[in-house]
């Protein structure tokens, strides 16, 4: 049995971009069990621009999944931000996790938006000025919350949303000076902790599609300056014969 | 932000770079963090993806206003949403 993951990343809504992806949604209850969010889904975390984000992605019948991205948390206006999405249907993870029954089995997902550190042998330490400790504590916790959200589920395909990127593979493309403001491996560690399927984030807009964690988990960077469409489609199952990239729909020829 | 000096004399500041990055991304018309500014000898060009055409001439509506005697050239792109023809499979 096969489910069906649609992902994006970074769609920053504002009024200006309300209904460029919306034909392209309308189409999900045909080809994916669900779609995810991997977060910046607003330009400033404003309740205004959360409403943009109900209007585009609520409704469409297919469960929408989502973590916060940094962008969301600009204007200090996370809650109301959580309570416009929520209303419009839309499941908001932050260190928890949903089980949706699909027609393929039951899909698990667990979420955190993450924070950047950096990656293993070149990334910040818990050492130092309260600042350095506090910044890296950030990344720790997010870490550890996603590790407990990952191993709470039941469920038969495990999926790992974050916003911040697990692995520097996705990154290749950004500048690596700034790899630790883009991404942990702390966020790998808890993704390997767990039977988890796939692993899929965004932040990292000039980045790549594909990678790994160091455990052999796949890694998919869904940020929509770098998938340049308006979500990907990943078929996961365990009986499908071959992995194969770019596979035409029955629609695409 | 510290004010930038000698904008249309001479080379690009070493710090010109830096300030319109950070300006691209604290400005809040703007809030772009993944504009690049490459310099070059005829003067700035602006690389990235954005999801309006709007953003896109509000960057550089920012950036000249800012910089008035800068050439500045605009390489951004706005991204595209259609439905995906393709899938990835994954065993």
């Amino acid at each position: 049995m096969v489910i069906r993951i649609a992902a994006v990343g970074d769609v920053h809504l504002d009024e200006d971009v309300v209904g460029r992806f919306r034909p392209a949604l309308e189409e999900l209850p045909d080809c994916a069990d669900a779609l995810l969010l991997a977060g910046d889904l607003t330009r400033h975390g404003t309740e205004a621009e959360a409403r943009c984000v109900a209007r585009e992605f609520g409704g469409l019948g297919v469960p929408v999944i989502t973590v916060l991205g940094n962008h969301d948390h600009q204007c200090d206006q996370v809650p109301q931000v959580i309570e416009v999405l929520e209303d419009a249907g839309i499941t908001v993870l932050e260190g928890d996790g949903v089980v949706l029954d699909c027609v393929g089995g039951r899909l698990g997902v667990a979420g955190v938006k993450g924070f950047g550190g950096g990656f293993a042998g070149r990334c910040a330490s818990d050492f130092g000025e309260p600042e350095m400790k506090a910044f890296v504590r950030t990344t720790t916790d997010s870490a550890d919350r996603l590790a407990h959200a990952l191993k709470s589920l039941d469920c038969d395909l495990l999926v790992a949303l974050t916003h911040y990127a697990p692995v520097p593979d996705t990154l290749a493309g950004e500048p690596l000076e700034i790899y630790p403001f883009l991404g942990a491996y702390q966020l790998g560690q808890a993704i390997d902790s767990a039977p988890t399927a796939l692993a899929l984030h965004g932040h990292a807009h000039a980045g790549s599609e594909r990678g790994t964690t160091p455990g052999g988990v796949r890694v998919r960077n869904v940020a929509h300056p770098v998938i340049k469409q308006a979500y990907s489609v990943f078929h996961v199952g365990d009986d499908l014969d071959q992995g194969e990239v770019s596979r035409l729909t029955a629609s695409g020829t | 932000m510290t004010q930038h000096r000698d904008t249309g004399i001479g080379p690009p500041d070493e710090y010109l770079e830096a300030e319109i990055h950070r300006l691209l991304a604290e400005d809040p018309s703007v809030a772009e963090q993944g504009i690049t500014v490459v310099r070059r000898e005829t003067g700035l060009v602006l690389y990235g993806e954005v999801e309006s055409s709007h953003r896109r001439e509000e960057i550089l509506r920012r950036v000249a206003e800012r910089f008035p005697d800068l050439p500045v050239t605009s390489e951004i792109g706005v991204i595209r949403t259609e439905a995906p023809t393709q899938i990835e499979q994954l065993p």
